[in-house]
């Protein structure tokens, strides 16, 4: 798809081709760099997500196996009771943060372990085995958020280096191989030109020689 | 900023959630009840994260995959195994992966 | 040549997210929200785990002159993959942190790089220089 460019000529268009060439290699050259960049971090943040996969789902295994261990000894609906009288309130915090012009989120959170008294279901519903599914499900959901950012910033890295690489490929294979055409093509024309130019002056030179 | 954590699955999932703090659940019935649940979750500014079962994410379909696409950066979306742990063949993540890095590279359990 | 403005365009992208100002060590650690406001209006923030790290690899009268985020630049002149970290107590605590000898800047490689951005990836950005 490299198809020339249709140039005149002159010195003037050789200059403003060389500056072209120039920028379009200093770009090039830092999109690499930034690609490189991505690819790293994309291979960490993949890295990560493994173990914070392997860890969370674990967890949240455990957590499903305490809930019907107090499914089967509190009886399901007075669980189910006690899930509506705990104080849901969980908050997380979301803020921005940058990666190489990309905006991703950055996930923090306060306490998510509490007690029976802080969780707000009574204690007149106290057992053990509910406080322990509570425990075991904050546990979980504490991993989880954190699983939750962690894929987001994979698919966001994802996304912009297919970005980055469509634009490395466009200037590495399009257009500074046409602008090194095009460059080759001045050249070699204002070469040509020039020893047209020496020839005819020579000839010139000739006629006069002869005619003195 | 603060945000609340909402939950769409099944009792089990929607009960041990309420338990660690979680503000909202939906117990998955109908579908399109789901679907709408889901949307007002979706455009909710206080909600900063969902977390959706996969077999449930499934039974959704396609306008679920639609949903994902289209929606903005908040709020995030994690998709979990509900109790049986079914967990769906295709990772995204892996699919990701293979055409970002143009490379077949496995997930791994551990290591790497 | 329209090629010309979409270069600009991304090299001059290559750094929009670079924050307006940087802040010290001891000013982050102050904040409830330690981060800094980035050129297109929006905010960077620093997770506390990380200004926690910095602060236990500096003694305390360096926490003022630490600025953060700390730069890594990457500059083609230095050759693909290798990468620069400038500002005496910048360079320091990069090289405390990998385990080599400190100088007023840093030339590290790619796996000095990626160790960096693992241990610190709120509190150290990429900037590219050409």
């Amino acid at each position: 798809m490299a198809t020339a460019l249709a140039v005149s000529p002159t010195r003037m268009e050789l200059m403003k081709l060389k500056k072209q060439l120039n920028l379009a290699q200093r770009g090039h050259d830092l999109l690499k760099e930034k690609m490189d960049a991505l690819v790293m971090e994309f291979f960490e943040i993949f890295r990560k997500i493994q173990e914070s996969r392997t860890k969370a789902l674990e967890q949240l295994s455990t957590a499903y196996r305490a809930l019907t261990n107090c499914f089967a000894l509190m009886g399901t609906l007075e669980t189910v009771q006690a899930a509506r009288e705990t104080r849901r309130e969980l908050q997380i915090e979301i803020s921005s943060r940058y990666l190489m012009g990309i905006s991703i989120p950055a996930v923090e959170f306060g306490e998510i372990q509490r007690n029976a008294l802080t969780r707000g279901y009574g204690l007149h519903m106290t057992s053990s085995v509910l406080d322990e599914a509570a425990r075991e499900f904050e546990r979980a959901l504490g991993l989880l958020v954190e699983l939750a950012e962690t894929e987001a910033v994979a698919f966001a890295i994802a996304r912009e280096l297919e970005k980055t690489k469509r634009r490395v490929n466009a200037l590495e294979y399009i257009l500074i191989p046409r602008l090194k055409g095009a460059l080759k093509f001045i050249m070699m024309r204002l070469d040509e030109m020039e020893r047209e130019n020496f020839t005819r002056l020579k000839r010139i030179k000739a006629i006069i020689e002869e005619h003195r | 900023m603060s945000y609340k954590t909402a939950v769409i699955g099944d009792m089990d999932t929607a009960t041990g959630m309420s338990l660690a703090g979680a503000t909202h659940t939906h117990v998955h019935v109908k579908r399109d009840e789901t679907l709408a649940k889901l949307n007002e979750f979706l455009t909710s500014d206080e909600i900063g994260l969902i977390l959706v079962t996969h077999r449930v994410a499934e039974e959704l379909g396609f306008e679920f995959r639609q949903m994902m696409r289209t929606k903005r950066l908040l709020p995030l979306v994690l998709r979990i195994p509900d109790k049986t742990g079914y967990v769906p063949k295709v990772d995204e993540l892996q699919e990701t992966i293979k055409r970002t890095v143009g490379a077949e590279i496995v997930v791994k359990k551990e290591g790497g | 040549m329209n090629a010309d403005r979409l270069i600009k365009f991304e090299l001059a992208r290559l750094n929009a997210h670079l924050p307006e100002r940087r802040i010290s060590l001891k000013e982050a650690l102050s904040l409830t929200k330690p981060q800094v406001p980035t050129r297109d209006g929006s905010v960077h923030s620093f997770k506390r785990k990380e200004l926690e790290i910095l602060a236990k690899l500096l003694p305390e009268a360096d926490w003022e002159k630490l600025q953060l985020p700390i730069f890594i630049a990457l500059e083609p002149k230095l050759g693909r993959g290798a990468a620069k970290v400038s500002g005496e107590v910048e360079a320091k605590v990069a090289a405390k942190l990998l385990g080599k000898e400190a100088a007023r800047e840093l030339l590290i490689y790619r796996p000095e790089v990626a160790l960096l951005r693992r241990n610190l990836p709120t509190t150290t950005q990429y900037l590219f220089v050409w």
